[in-house]
Order: structure tokens, then sequence, then C-alpha cells
């Protein structure tokens, strides 16, 4: 679903991001992507998601490369960032109306599935509302409910447990099987280890833009756990 | 002090230094940023000067050149309150810097002083920008040879510190309902439109009747003084200018009390001000119903139309022009016998279908909708680039947004000038050829400037819609095009009417081939590279 083959980034001023990452997620999996903070996780997830341009490497989703193909591999794709901020002007109902337009999503589709999410997540009573009277969380929601509708190949999500509440979390996680079970893959980062272990079905570690490791999450922890196993990578255990 | 002072800093620099571009060099920002003031201050003198020398030259010789402060002073004035009163709005209490710099260790009245003082700079430059030139035509041309005084100077420089005073203390209460209305109202950017449109019709009105007083200035100049008896501020300051120093006095109180009083209220309630204006809570009573679909280009441009007129500091500086430019089309209908004499007092030698050009063209420089809307999706960005809609598109939807408004409002406006003015259907249509390419040029040179010198972490949006260079440049370099256009005029007339009419055409559409054929090529990477 999603392949990254040598994929490298450097910033302007010479700061390499990442360095050659390779890696490959395939249909029906949740892939978790952990490192310390500022080793390239986001800078990644963004590559993946056409938000940020690159130039070394290519990277493809279900068939299509992000850098020959971007509308195509848009169309596949929903991404969603670790603080996204959405239009304030607009209402829910209006953003999440504004997203399916932009996905060509049909009206008694969207209207399902908008129902599907909103109920789910407590949210549909707040849709009629202006987005800048919206929480944080639920600006998460929304931004949630507006990748799902999305009925994704891939989904991206960066961080997606700051700012949820524990009931909120869980549902969203359900979804995330679902997606996946339908034949979706998740391609998320977390600094939440006890959730990707429990979560993901595999798990890649970054250090300073470069792959420590990576594979199914059982042959990565072993009798470890995945906390162990992350910090000694990291050289802090 | 030293913390006052650091958030002065703060302020002011996300005032002013918002023309710069965020991802220069530190040498790029400060030359544009340094570029931008010395347009802007370049404008104010040359249109204070001109309008000063034009009233002196009428006031001096009965003696009566304190009227040409009255006039100049009520201009900065209301120029000072157009400007700042959407700027109190976000700087004094929308700044997105409120929850950290309220969490500082600083007083809630510190940091509100600092940021008035900031709109208090930003009025003293306007200020400035009027009074400074009125008092050196004073100084040339007054018969009595009061303003070659180090005195005169002296108290011009007291009203000019002391107007910002009045001027700041006025905007503050008007930004402070712009704020209230945005918050508590449930439609409040229709609420902030219609105290918008009212102030607006005051001013306009305001500024009708003053040109009425100036027609008839030279015959009764002190009826004219007498009549401004209801703004005795401001003939208490002009009398102050020209040697009344009790009168000054007088002016300064009248400025430094208001603003005392503006700064120890605010200063006793701005925690709770900037709480409520900014606590906005959710409704939980929508109902979910069927869903209409649209397609994509309709959905982008109902995003940009929404965020036009959902945002009233956004359609109120941006789409001024349009509301002058149907104003202009409309008035000329319904004065038409007064335009017709003005004409024939004019002997035919006005060239009035180029003049008509000029007129309808200023008013669509004035109307920068697509300038800011790249810096306006600021931290929006990535959900555009997330879409799966190409840079190209998104371009030019911004470009035909602002198309959408302005060809209408040029085509309207163009034909009451037509009729209005009697061109014959030639003449009009090559008017209104003229205009629409003058509009596609705008448009798309707008989005160009966007690109150029985007300001992507503005603080808010009134930094970008009234501060950033790009609109700035939006504004003023299709002007200077209008300039050359009216130049090439002149020329041509010198070969023959029909090279005077082709010579702008040719001008005006090589420029709208350049501005879309950049954007088309261009424009997508630059996107991109944002």
């Amino acid at each position: 679903m999603l392949r990254i083959e040598h994929y490298s980034k450097t910033y302007p001023g010479g700061k390499k991001a990442v360095d050659d990452l390779t890696l490959h997620v395939r249909p029906g999996e949740i892939y978790g992507f952990i490192g310390h903070n500022g080793a390239g996780k986001t800078t990644t997830l963004r590559a993946c998601a056409g938000v940020m341009d690159f130039t070394e490497g290519t990277i493809t989703i279900d068939g299509h490369d992000v850098k020959k193909d971007p509308v195509g591999a848009k169309r596949v794709t929903a991404f969603l960032p670790d603080n996204p901020d959405l239009y304030e002007f607009m209402k829910g109902i209006d953003y999440l109306n504004f997203i399916a337009d932009l996905y060509d999503i049909p009206a008694d589709q969207r209207t399902a599935d908008i129902k599907k999410y909103a109920d789910a997540f407590e949210l549909t009573g707040n849709l009629g509302s202006p987005i800048g009277s919206f929480s944080h969380g639920m600006r998460q929601k929304l931004a949630l409910i507006s990748a799902f509708i999305r009925r994704p190949r891939l989904l991206i999500l960066d961080e997606p447990f700051v700012g949820l509440d524990p009931s909120a979390s869980h549902i969203m996680k359900g979804y995330l099987a679902d997606l996946c079970r339908g034949g979706s893959a998740v391609f998320f980062s977390t600094h939440v280890l006890e959730v990707a272990e429990k979560l993901c079905h595999q798990i890649a570690i970054i250090k300073d833009g470069r792959l420590v490791k990576c594979g199914p999450t059982e042959a990565l922890v072993g009798d470890s756990s995945l906390e162990d196993v992350f910090l000694e990578l990291e050289g802090d255990k | 002090m030293k913390k006052f002072f650091a958030l002065l800093k703060v302020s002011v620099k996300s005032m002013l230094l918002s023309s710069t571009n965020a991802r220069g060099n530190s040498r790029k920002k400060a030359a544009t940023g340094v570029g931008a003031m010395l347009l802007i201050a370049f404008l104010g003198l040359y249109l204070s000067g001109f309008y000063s020398f034009m009233l002196m030259e009428v006031l001096s010789p009965v003696h009566m050149e304190v009227l040409v402060f009255i006039f100049m002073g009520m201009g900065a004035l209301v120029g000072g309150l157009m400007f700042t009163t959407f700027a109190v709005k976000g700087v004094v209490f929308g700044g997105k810097d409120n929850d950290l710099l309220l969490s500082m260790p600083v007083s809630s009245t510190m940091l509100m002083i600092s940021r008035v003082s900031a709109i208090y700079l930003e009025n003293l430059l306007f200020s400035f920008f009027v009074l400074a030139p009125a008092g050196a035509v004073c100084a040339f041309m007054t018969q009595s040879g009061v303003g070659r005084s180090l005195l005169f100077w002296v108290r011009l420089i007291i009203a000019v510190f002391a107007l910002p005073l009045l001027d700041t203390a006025l905007s503050v209460l008007f930004g402070a309902l712009v704020a209230f209305l945005s918050a508590k109202v449930s439609k409040g950017a229709l609420g902030q439109n219609i105290v918008m449109a009212l102030y607006l019709a005051a001013v306009f009105y305001f500024a009708f009747n003053l040109n009425g007083m100036i027609e008839g200035l030279a015959a009764n100049a002190m009826g004219v003084k007498e009549s401004l008896s209801w703004a005795a501020p401001m003939l208490w300051m002009a009398d102050g200018i020209m040697g009344d120093w009790g009168k000054l006095l007088a002016f300064a109180a009248c400025c430094v009390i208001p603003f005392a009083l503006v700064v120890f209220g605010l200063g006793r309630v701005y925690r709770q001000a900037v709480t409520a204006f900014a606590a906005r809570s959710a409704r939980n009573d929508y109902k979910l119903s069927a869903q209409a679909a649209s397609g994509q280009k309709k959905a982008l441009l109902a995003k940009e139309a929404k965020r036009f007129f959902g945002t009233p500091m956004y359609f109120w500086n941006a789409g001024i022009g349009l509301i002058m430019l149907l104003g202009a089309g409309v008035a000329a209908l319904v004065m038409q016998g007064k335009l017709d004499a003005v004409i024939a007092m004019m002997g035919g030698a006005l060239p009035v279908m180029p003049m008509a050009a000029l007129v309808m063209g200023f008013c669509l420089c004035t109307c920068v909708i697509a300038a800011p809307s790249i810096s306006l999706e600021g931290k929006y960005l990535w959900i555009l680039r997330e879409a799966p809609v190409g840079e190209k598109p998104l371009l030019w939807i911004k470009t035909g947004f602002e198309l959408l408004l302005s060809v209408p409002c040029t085509v309207a406006s163009g034909v009451c000038l037509t009729i209005a003015l009697r061109l014959s259907i030639g003449e009009g249509a090559v008017l209104l050829l003229a205009m629409l390419l003058f509009c596609v040029i705008h448009a798309a040179f707008g989005v160009l400037m966007g690109l150029t010198f985007p300001k992507l972490d503005a603080v808010n949006e009134t930094v970008v819609v009234k501060q950033s260079l790009a609109v700035t440049l939006g504004m003023f370099v299709p002007m200077a095009a209008l300039g050359v256009c009216a130049l090439l005029y002149w020329l041509g007339g010198m070969i023959s009417p029909a090279a005077a009419l082709a010579l702008p055409l040719a001008l005006l559409a090589a420029l709208t081939a350049a501005c879309v054929l950049i954007l088309a090529k261009k424009g997508p990477a630059m996107l991109r590279a944002l």
C-alpha cells in the first residue's frame, strides 16, 4: 500500500532530517512509527501525505507515485497532522462537506458516514457551530471524522492520540481496525508505546533520521516490552 | 519598564513588521519592511501635501490657513480610525499569544497598555504623515509667515503627538465593540458588517458634506469654520497650531483625558474582556439531515467566499473598492446633470473616457482580494496540500474568486458610466475591455504577490489583509500600471486618437498575458515551495 524507497529529506542549511529510509506498509496493516522528538517521523509522514516536498527517493501509495501523480496518491490517502488546524470561519458540518466535496463523495454516502462517525465521537450536536468555538479535542475528533468519511486506502496519522479523551481513543482504535479489515492500511506516529505495542502489526523505530529497526511487533518486542526495545535502541538504557 | 518595552516590541513587531517576508533572511526582511514603510510614507506625504497645497492656495489669501489644519486633522482622525479599529480587535483583544502572555509574570494592565501603545504608534505614524506636510505647506505659503517660526513647529509637534491619543481611545472602543460582536452574537460577521456599513456610510456622508464646504471655502471660509463647531477639538487643534496656546492645551486635554479614561477603564477589566471575547462555546443542538454534494471547484470557491464574507475585516478592507466602483457608476447616473455641467465647464478639454477608466481602475486597485488569499491560508495550508487537487487549479480558484466579484461590478459600473457620460458604444466597449483586462491583471498579479511574499505565520488576519507586503504591492503596482497607461494615452495622442487608445490597450493586453503566463508556469512550483 505504502512503499517508501530510499527517501531522504535535507532541510535548507544542510540538516538531514531523514536519511535513506526504506519502508513498506502492506494492505490491512497498522504500522507504527516511533522515535524521539526530532527523529524525522513528522517529516516522513508529511512527505508521504504530499504535504511536504522532497528530493531524494520515491514514495508510492497504492501504486501512485507521490511526486509524479500527487493528485492520484492524495485521492486514496487521508492525513491528520499532530495539531490539525481547521478553518475557524466554517461550521463543523461545512468543513466535513468541504472535504467530502474535494474527494467527490456522493451525497448519500457522506450523510451516512458523517452520521456514523459523528455519532460515535459524540460530535453530531456540535456540527452546526463554528469550528472557532470548538475545543482542541473536538477539533481532533472533527479532523478524524473528516479522515474516516473519505474511506481512505491509506490513513496517515501524526500523534493521533494527543488531545483525545480515553473514550474517543478507544473508538478511534476500533475504526482503525475496521479500516484495516477492509483492506486499507494505517501508518501512524506515536509516543504512546503501550498503544503502539497493542495496536500495531508492524513497528518501525527511527533515530536521527535513520531507520534503526523495523518488523512485526511480536518479533521486534520478543519477550521484552516495546519500551525496553525502544530505550535500548535509543541508547537510553 | 523593561518588561513593558519587551511587550511593546512584540506588539509593534507583530503589527509593523508583518509586511516582511517571513521566509526571507534578516536583511531581506528588513529591506522589504523598510520598502513597504517608505511606500506608505511617500503616499501619505504625497496625498496630504497635495490636498494641503490645494486648500492653502484658496485659503491663504483670505488668511484662513487654520481650516487646512482642521480638515487635515479630521482626515488623520478618520483615516486612523479606519486603519486601526480592526487592528485593535486583533492586536489588543484577539492576539493569538493571549494565553502565553497572560500567563507571564506581568500584570494584565501592563500587557494591555503595551498593546494599546502599539496602536498609538501606528496612529502616530498616520498623524505625522498627514499633519507634517500640512505644516510644511503652511511654512511656505502663509501670508503672515506664521509657519516659519520655531514655535509653530513646536505646537505642530504637540498636535501630532496628541491627536493619535484621541484616535487610539476611539479605535479601542470601536475595536472592543467589534470584538464583542464577533464573540457574542451568533451572526457575528453579519453584525460587524452592519456596524462597518453604518460607519462607512457616516464617513461618506461626512466626506460629501466636506466636499460641499470646500467648494464654497474661498467665498465663505469663516462661515465654514463656524459650521464646524461640532468638531470643537479639531478647531482648537488648528487654532492652537496657528498660535493659540490656550486652545492647544484644551485640545491636548481633549485627547489625553479620553485616552487615560479608556486605558484606566480597560486596565481594570482587561483580563475579563479578553476572556469574554475569546470564550465561544459550541452549541449542542445540531440535527444532521441529508447533505448535498457539489464539485471540487464549487467547494473551493465556496470556501473562499465564506472566508471573504465571513471575515468582516477582510471584506471591508478588500471589498471597499468594489463598493466604490459600483457607487461611482450609480452616482454618475444619479448626478448626471452635475456631471454634464462639469464636463461642459471643461469645454471638451477633459478626456472623459480615459478619466472614467482611471477612476474605475483606481477603485479596482483597492479591491485586493486575491493578494492576501495565499497568506490567509497560513496554518490551514496543510488542508489544501493534502487534498487531491493540483496546485494550478488552487491558484486559478483564488484568481477566479476575485474575478467573480470584480468582473460583474466592473461591467455594471462601466455600463452606468457609459450611459452617464454619454459615451459612444465604441468608447463604452473600449472602456469595458480595458477594465476587464485590468481586472485579470489585478487578480493574477495579486496571487503572484501572495506567492512571492507569503506571510503564513501571521498572528492574525488583520496583519495579512492590512499590512502585508503582498497586499501593498498588489494594490500599488497596478496603480503604477494605470499611471503608465495614462502616460501612453498622452503620448499616443500626439500621434493620433486611435494610437492614444491602442497604446494603453496594448500594454494592458501584454500585462494580462504576462501575469497569466507567469502564474500558470511558475505559480504551482511557488505554491509547492511554501
